[in-house]
């Protein structure tokens, strides 16, 4: 496989270290100048080194929140040229900006990983992200761009269309969540389509899978799988590079890496718009130093779990509280509720009163209907409602 | 890596002038280091030849150590300083002040010939006293005398200095060729324009401090770059 920018992807330890400690001397003299919060935290802080990074203070996804929305740019909004959102602690909003040289930065590193996963200008790709992932989808397509594959500029929410564009246009490359990809195996199998039968050669994940779930759908799509690990508020993708060796490859000219207790802090060393300064992640990970046959240099993630409350339901990131507070908007407020989450659904089992359970069944469904409308409209995402009885549901806890 | 400086700090008296820059070149590049007056770009390059001593800081120049270094010690490691204001021997003719170029090079006298190949103006003047050359033509001979001592590194303290348009054109097409010869170029401009479109890669330098590090394409499109160099001005929206 080739590598898009080995200049990057290849650079001695050494070199890298220079560009590094390079990079980030002068990002500390644009956060003092240009972003107050940043100025009022550092002072007078000067690096050295990048062991001197420790020393920095941190910034938590809580502090990106209480600057919302333009708190933390190190520019003035008219260089911004692009914004996208994330979803921050317990649901909160974030923004982040790109001015022009941060998208095409952005391109580049895309590219890095579709290079890795065997694209050429001679692929189609189709990418099929679902609702709520549109950075995503802009990430993917400028990486397309940049070296000149075609992509495919729909993304049809329903199955059986995404099926008709594979089998109609042909894609080479398949780019979408492993949710999605697991209903693609669903629908092919149950619909006796011979997999080989599309000209699909490879197909990117937009998040990593265990083992065997990534078996599964290699042979369920008959194609080659590679991953992707990025974190939305720093980016995804083209915040790593997943090699054959299913490695994940730390775009380190870009960004610097520590592990703090266990947590992924992350440092963007370039951005131009909302440069980052020791951000915590919430995502547990390991950094491995290690000689790759791929020939990458930079530094290997390995990514765990979440470390806050985060879930994620038909691949939309979701906190507890988002639901507590769609739930409050509803005639449902205020009674006891028990939540299930699922991959798919957040189940919720409502007890309401006795009244109202006597009640006739077009109330009950008039309620259940509210309260389904009202998370699909707010969140995109499905809620099935059961209505429990006070008697039936001892552990309720009040909503 | 050509050149490699961590944490540079220097400066006259109790004033520091470089407060702690990293930078490096690597072999075969044209790097550029670009800031208004008074920001440190001068004396960054004088301590890297050697002329000003480093308060703190690492400077190597191909491997080598050059802190505390004596400036000769730069021309045998095969780097040659061209300074501001070209600092050329007026009262010598051309051809005496490219002999002086190569007082290190035995084969001086060979290599001035290849020099006065690359620079025809020269040759026509090779007689006459360096003093009465015009601004861009005693550029050249600043040039062609660094390069008899056959330097594969070479650093440029604002060689557009002075000169009209059309001859700071013509010292970057020079500046151009020695990259094609391979030659690794560290160039110390004001004329941020003019630097830009020759270099491979470019430092912002402002207060004594890097504010901006990357590939030349990225920083033409920079916004803070474009106000303070190119001249695109917009008016403050923020904050």
């Amino acid at each position: 496989m080739s590598i898009f920018e080995p200049r990057y992807e290849t650079m001695p330890r050494e070199a890298m270290a220079q560009l590094q400690l390079e990079r980030l001397q002068a990002l500390l003299v644009r956060l003092k100048r240009n972003v107050r919060r940043y100025r009022e935290l550092l002072a007078d802080t000067r690096v050295e080194s990048l062991d001197d990074l420790s020393r920095l203070p941190m910034t938590r996804p809580e502090d990106l929140a209480d600057s919302f929305p333009y708190g933390r740019f190190a520019l003035p909004l008219r260089e911004v040229i692009r914004l996208h959102s994330a979803v921050g602690p317990e649901g909160r909003q974030l923004v982040m900006g790109h001015t022009q040289n941060d998208i095409r930065q952005w391109g580049r590193l895309v590219a890095r990983q579709l290079v890795a996963t065997g694209v050429t200008a001679n692929d189609v790709i189709q990418i099929n992200l679902g609702n709520g992932a549109s950075g995503s989808y802009s990430g993917y397509v400028l990486g397309a761009q940049t070296i000149e594959a075609s992509v495919i500029a729909e993304d049809p929410f329903h199955i059986d269309y995404q099926l008709a564009m594979l089998e109609n246009y042909r894609p080479t490359v398949l780019v979408t969540t492993p949710t999605n990809a697991a209903a693609l195996v669903a629908l092919l199998d149950r619909r006796r389509i011979d997999p080989q039968s599309l000209h699909l050669r490879t197909v990117l994940l937009s998040r990593p899978v265990p083992e065997a779930e990534r078996s599964a759908l290699q042979s369920g799509l008959f194609a080659r799988l590679q991953g992707n690990f990025g974190i939305a508020e720093v980016l995804d993708p083209g915040f790593c590079v997943q090699c054959p060796e299913g490695r994940f490859h730390l775009n380190e000219d870009q960004f610097l890496a520590e592990v703090a207790d266990g947590e992924l802090v992350i440092t963007t060393l370039a951005r131009e718009a909302t440069p980052l300064l020791r951000y915590a992640t919430r995502v547990s990970c390991l950094l491995r130093r290690e000689k790759c046959p791929c020939g990458r240099t930079t530094v290997v993630l390995e990514p765990g779990a979440r470390r806050d409350s985060q879930v994620l339901v038909q691949e939309m990131p979701i906190y507890d509280r988002q639901i507590r507070d769609v739930l409050a908007q509803t005639s449902a407020a205020g009674h006891p509720v028990q939540i299930e989450i699922t991959g798919s659904e957040v189940i919720l089992s409502l007890t309401v009163s006795t009244r109202i359970f006597d009640d006739l069944v077009g109330t009950l469904e008039q309620l259940q209907l509210e309260i389904e409308s009202e998370f699909a409209s707010r969140l995109g995402i499905k809620a099935v409602v059961r209505l429990v009885s006070p008697q039936s549901d001892p552990r309720a806890a009040t909503g | 890596m050509w050149l490699q400086i961590k944490n540079l700090r220097c400066g006259y008296g109790s004033l520091e002038v470089v407060k702690g820059v990293s930078l490096h070149v690597d072999a075969g590049e044209i790097v550029t280091l670009i800031g208004a007056n008074g920001a440190g770009k001068s004396s960054l390059l004088r301590s890297v030849a050697g002329l000003l001593a480093p308060w703190r800081g690492e400077i190597r120049v191909n491997g080598h150590d050059m802190v505390s270094q004596p400036p000769w010690r730069n021309v045998s490691n095969a780097m040659v300083l061209v300074p501001e204001g070209r600092q050329l021997f007026t009262d010598l003719t051309v051809w005496e002040n490219l002999l002086l170029g190569g007082y290190h090079n035995p084969d001086r006298r060979m290599v001035i010939a290849e020099v006065l190949e690359k620079f025809p103006r020269l040759r026509e003047r090779a007689r006459q006293v360096a003093g009465t050359l015009s601004g861009g033509e005693q550029q050249m001979l600043a040039l062609g005398r660094a390069l008899v001592a056959r330097p594969r590194f070479i650093l440029l303290d604002e060689p557009s200095m002075g000169l009209a348009p059309l001859m700071v054109q013509e010292v970057f097409e020079v500046i151009r060729r020695l990259k094609e010869e391979g030659v690794t170029v560290f160039l110390v401009e004001q004329n941020a324009t003019a630097a830009l479109g020759v270099a491979d890669r470019a430092y912002v330098m402002e207060t004594g401090e890097i504010i901006l590090e990357g590939e030349t394409a990225d920083l033409r499109r920079n916004p803070e770059v474009r106000r303070a160099y190119l001249g695109k001005g917009y008016k403050e929206v923020w904050e």
